[in-house]
């Protein structure tokens, strides 16, 4: 519970957002859909800077790209028209997992990366979609990698305000593992290939809750190239993820046991993606 | 700080502290179905709607919902009259304690706003945010079925 709240902000620009943060940034935080923020123990935040009031709620299409505003919620994400028809079941499916449904309606993407949370299935899918940001900071806006995003230094904290997923012929699958059925993710993996000629052009293997942020892994992609796509492939999907998978320990599981529910995973994902390319 | 809030159709203007949390203001006004218990988004006794949709009061701030149209369980029943959901929890023995039924309740009308025909896997979807320690959840899913078939029909208004 935040105790010691005494004031709250609705700006109504990006710049004012930010301008709002940096007058007193030790003081402030910024609340999208609140699930993080409402439920943190503190009696160091004085100011809430509320982002809803921007509006960045919507998705559209922009050339190749799709432009998620980033307090569109998980839900509403996950529903959307535009999204479905671009990314057929994965989003839909994936984020189905996430929380409970009151919670996907609260969540908002933005809201879901900006913590840098490490069990953020959400993170874990977009990374694997290949998803960039549209970020505004103190040089103003700029464009990065999600995977940048979660390599910036611990102070640098730009305003996330977009989300940019690229149609490009990637096919994707989500596996999670957690204690109940809306609880956090023990461990999560998301895969995604671009399939060429009945081979793997290209990959990007993500986990998740290892318990440090998702992140790709170069060398299993790397080895996944120009792998063929047959009834071999998920086991050696496995194999590769057993072999490179770092993380650690913490209350939910032991570095070991994720390390086998990864590869675990990762081969049941490789199976979903093998049954869609075949 | 002033907000409004229009609550089932009555509009209240209350003063809060910038910090407040939904689940409180409205009990303070009254609205004593909206339940407190786990405090950290995890059980849904405390779920009302905000613009139709199901969200928990317990970790929404009062001041972010300024304006908005919300719905407890009091706006459901028309005087003696109770709501379809209601009425068939009742009937197919879904309340025990009875401690988490506003909030399944009220998850189970926005299901059926959104789909009046729900299988059995889009209810246990639903109400996967709405922990129940008594009933193990058969008789509220049928008690759902039971009221969506119900809403359906031709009779209802």
């Amino acid at each position: 519970m935040l105790s010691n709240v005494k004031e709250y902000f609705r700006p109504k620009t990006v710049e004012e957002a930010f301008e709002i943060m940096e007058a007193d940034r030790e003081h402030s935080i910024f609340l999208s859909g609140g699930t993080i923020v409402a439920l943190m123990e503190s009696s160091r935040i004085e100011r809430i800077i509320d982002l809803k009031s921007l509006r960045f709620d919507s998705v559209s299409i922009k050339e190749d790209e799709i432009v998620v505003g980033a307090t569109t919620t998980v839900e509403a994400f996950r529903k959307d028209p535009l999204v479905r028809k671009e990314f057929g079941d994965f989003f839909y499916d994936s984020f189905s997992l996430v929380g409970s449904w009151q919670i996907r309606n609260m969540a908002t993407i933005g809201g879901s990366i900006a913590p840098k949370l490490g069990w953020s299935d959400v993170s874990a899918c977009l990374l694997a979609a290949g998803a960039g940001l549209i970020v505004y900071g103190s040089d103003g806006y700029r464009k990065m990698l999600l995977s940048d995003y979660f390599a910036l230094p611990a102070g640098e904290k730009p305003l996330i305000t977009h989300i940019i997923i690229k149609k490009d012929g990637w096919i994707s699958a989500f596996e999670k593992f957690s204690k109940t059925t809306f609880d956090i993710a023990t461990v999560n993996v998301a895969l995604s290939i671009r399939p060429e000629r009945g081979r793997i052009k290209a990959a990007r293997v993500v986990c998740g809750s290892r318990p440090q942020y998702p992140m790709r892994f170069d060398t299993i992609e790397s080895a996944l190239e120009e792998l063929e796509i047959n009834d071999l492939m998920p086991s050696i999907v496995r194999s590769l993820v057993f072999d490179n998978f770092t993380g650690g320990s913490n209350m939910l599981a032991s570095f070991e046991y994720r390390k086998h529910l990864a590869s675990v995973m990762a081969q049941k994902a490789a199976e979903k993606i093998k049954e869609m390319v075949i | 700080m002033k907000i409004t809030l229009d609550v089932n159709g009555n509009l209240h203007e209350i003063n809060i502290d910038p910090g407040d949390y939904l689940l409180e203001v409205l009990r303070d006004l009254g609205y004593k179905s909206v339940r407190r218990s786990c405090h950290s988004a995890s059980c849904g006794t405390c779920t009302v709607l905000v613009g139709g949709k199901p969200v928990l009061s317990c970790s929404t701030f009062a001041a972010s919902v300024d304006g908005q149209r919300i719905e407890t369980v009091e706006g459901l029943s028309q005087g003696e009259k109770l709501h379809p959901i209601q009425e068939a929890i009742l009937e197919e023995g879904g309340a025990q304690c009875g401690y988490c039924i506003p909030g399944i309740v009220l998850t189970g009308e926005a299901l059926l706003r959104e789909n009046p025909d729900p299988s059995d896997e889009d209810i246990k979807l639903a109400l996967n945010g709405n922990i129940c320690r008594c009933t193990g959840y058969e008789s509220q899913n049928r008690a759902i079925k039971k009221a969506a078939e119900v809403m359906r029909g031709d009779d209802y208004e």
